[in-house]
């Protein structure tokens, strides 16, 4: 890895394998910036910053960022040419840059301000306003537009500035313009922020040559992981869902409702499919995160890990999805842990774990489709939520559980029977519970539990 | 009087380690939780553990895992 021939090698195996799931322009980008980050250290700020910022701009430009999606039923509601998305898009974006860069020059010199102190509550209160604000039918069709575009351009980043503000405001916290640089990463473009922020990356930067060659050859071990993984997901929908025909959860939902034929057998493969496959795509996507982080330097923990051997649900859900689940411990469960229910450490573990695993997720999800208030109207939207709302809820009641079981000192048996019992818990109750949390949004939350119902054997 | 909190603490430290089938020895400065040796669970158990025995408020801390990461950052937040 060291020499140019291993650079050259590491370098052309990491754009193939990243070609898989990402365009050739940010493939190759994303490699370029990672591995110049690691070879040249003091450049390491400045290739941060253009690399991240450029991969946002890219994306507004070529069409490919969800903004865009987002801006295009309501450019035709305002009666405007849908190939203005590009240009106001890029507008806001730009904007919201000046006002995080001011904002956080801000926070510099009052770090006692209230925004500075609870900044999550903050820009949480802040979107929420705006959406409020936009909603209303008396605006004029382009204000709103205008609006929404902005609250579609900061929306991710509201995830990603608490961290920055939080170092920011510590002693020996990085400056401002490597803060900037690690919003929303060029290496993880998403709404969770894959390697926190800027302290979790410092604190997990390669101190040494060696570090760096053996966390490089695990970035390419993860790459290739990662796409063993695409072609096996590929591989599962052809067998399955284009030779065997296995519908998609609202498919077999609305074979079950229908009272057609074998549709307890094909609801559960179908569930069964489904989950295998979401599981697959978030293991997908950690993997090729996490892989180029780690070319860039970052010894990195793994996004997802082995989650098939968790044993309770507190594990799984501490390996299926490790960013998103350091994100809600962050900003719901340590502010909640730290000033609720402090005499009652059972209560006190539940409730946190509650606030994290149910109310923080439904939150981070709500947030994320807030492009659906904009097109459906606020009431439309919050019920077209309201299944995933209960799946929140009960994900959250056994997480919490399990949490206060594993606080209390249970720990499952080792025997293979034990084992085997764990594993068919865990993903049995992860596999009935995706039947509330699938993508299709076409089932009332009646319905889906009367096809759960259904599934077992009752008819309701 | 240090020596004794410092003891109490590395006694509890090592206890957690030992439930989680770590029986190697632990240095003052060494991290805990950023290198992944110890892990969520066992970080609310500490808090828990500092709030009993030493009277301390975690509401009142702008908590960063720093804070607790090592012996020693312990023993100076216990100081503070």
């Amino acid at each position: 890895m060291q020499t140019q021939g291993g650079l050259v090698l590491a370098a052309a195996l990491s754009v193939c394998a990243l070609q898989t799931r990402l365009a050739l322009w940010e493939a190759v980008l994303a490699v370029a910036a990672a591995l110049l980050a690691s070879r040249r250290p003091g450049w390491r700020t400045p290739v941060l910053l253009s690399a991240t910022w450029l991969t946002a701009f890219l994306e507004l430009g070529l069409g490919s960022s969800d903004t865009i999606g987002y801006l295009d039923p309501l450019l035709s509601l305002a009666a405007l040419p849908t190939t203005m998305a590009v240009g106001i898009g890029t507008g806001m974006l730009m904007l919201v840059l000046a006002l995080i860069v001011g904002g956080l020059h801000w926070i510099q010199t009052r770090p006692y301000a209230w925004v500075a102190r609870q900044p999550f509550l903050a820009l949480l209160l802040f979107e929420i306003s705006l959406a409020g604000l936009a909603n209303q039918t008396f605006m004029p069709a382009l204000a709103r537009l205008v609006l929404w575009s902005f609250i579609f351009s900061l929306m991710p980043y509201i995830w990603y500035l608490p961290a920055a503000i939080t170092d920011l405001r510590a002693k020996g916290g990085d400056p401002i313009v490597t803060q900037v640089g690690t919003l929303r990463p060029f290496w993880s473009p998403a709404h969770v922020p894959f390697g926190k922020g800027a302290a979790f990356l410092r604190k997990h930067l390669a101190r040494n040559p060696r570090e760096l060659a053996i966390t490089q050859l695990k970035a390419l071990k993860l790459l290739l992981w990662a796409n063993i993984l695409i072609a096996t997901r590929s591989g599962l929908t052809v067998i399955f869902e284009e030779y065997f025909r296995i519908p998609s959860v609202a498919g077999a939902m609305d074979a079950a409702l229908n009272g057609q034929a074998n549709f307890i057998l094909l609801g559960w493969f179908a569930l069964v499919l489904s989950t295998t496959k979401f599981s697959l795509q978030i293991a997908i996507w950690a993997h090729l995160f996490v892989g180029i982080a780690r070319l860039a330097g970052y010894r990195l923990p793994r996004g997802c890990w082995r989650p098939l051997e968790s044993r309770t649900l507190i594990e799984y859900f501490n390996r299926f999805h490790y960013y998103f689940k350091e994100l809600l411990v962050d900003l719901f469960f340590l502010p909640t842990f730290m000033r609720a229910f402090r005499s009652r450490p059972r209560i006190r573990v539940f409730f946190a774990t509650f606030m994290a695993a149910g109310v923080g997720n439904a939150v981070w999800h709500f947030m994320r489709d807030l492009n659906l208030v904009a097109e459906l109207g606020f009431q439309s939207a919050l019920k077209s939520f309201s299944s995933y709302a209960f799946y929140c809820l009960v994900l959250a009641i056994g997480i919490s559980i399990s949490q206060v079981r594993a606080n209390a000192g249970y720990r499952p048996g080792n025997s293979l029977y034990a084992r085997l019992f764990s594993f068919c818990s865990v993903w049995g109750f992860v596999v009935c519970l995706h039947a509330f949390s699938d993508g299709s949004r076409d089932h009332t939350l009646l319905e889906r539990l009367s096809f759960i119902a259904r599934l077992f054997g009752v008819s309701v | 009087m240090k020596s004794t909190l410092k003891d109490q603490v590395t006694t509890f430290l090592k206890e957690t380690l030992a439930r989680h089938g770590d029986l190697g020895e632990v240095q003052d400065n060494e991290s805990l939780f950023l290198s992944g040796r110890l892990d969520s669970l066992s970080m609310l158990n500490l808090i828990m553990f500092l709030e009993n025995n030493f009277s301390m408020n975690f509401a009142e801390i702008d908590f960063e895992v720093d804070l607790v990461d090592s012996i020693d950052s312990i023993i100076c937040l216990i100081d503070r």
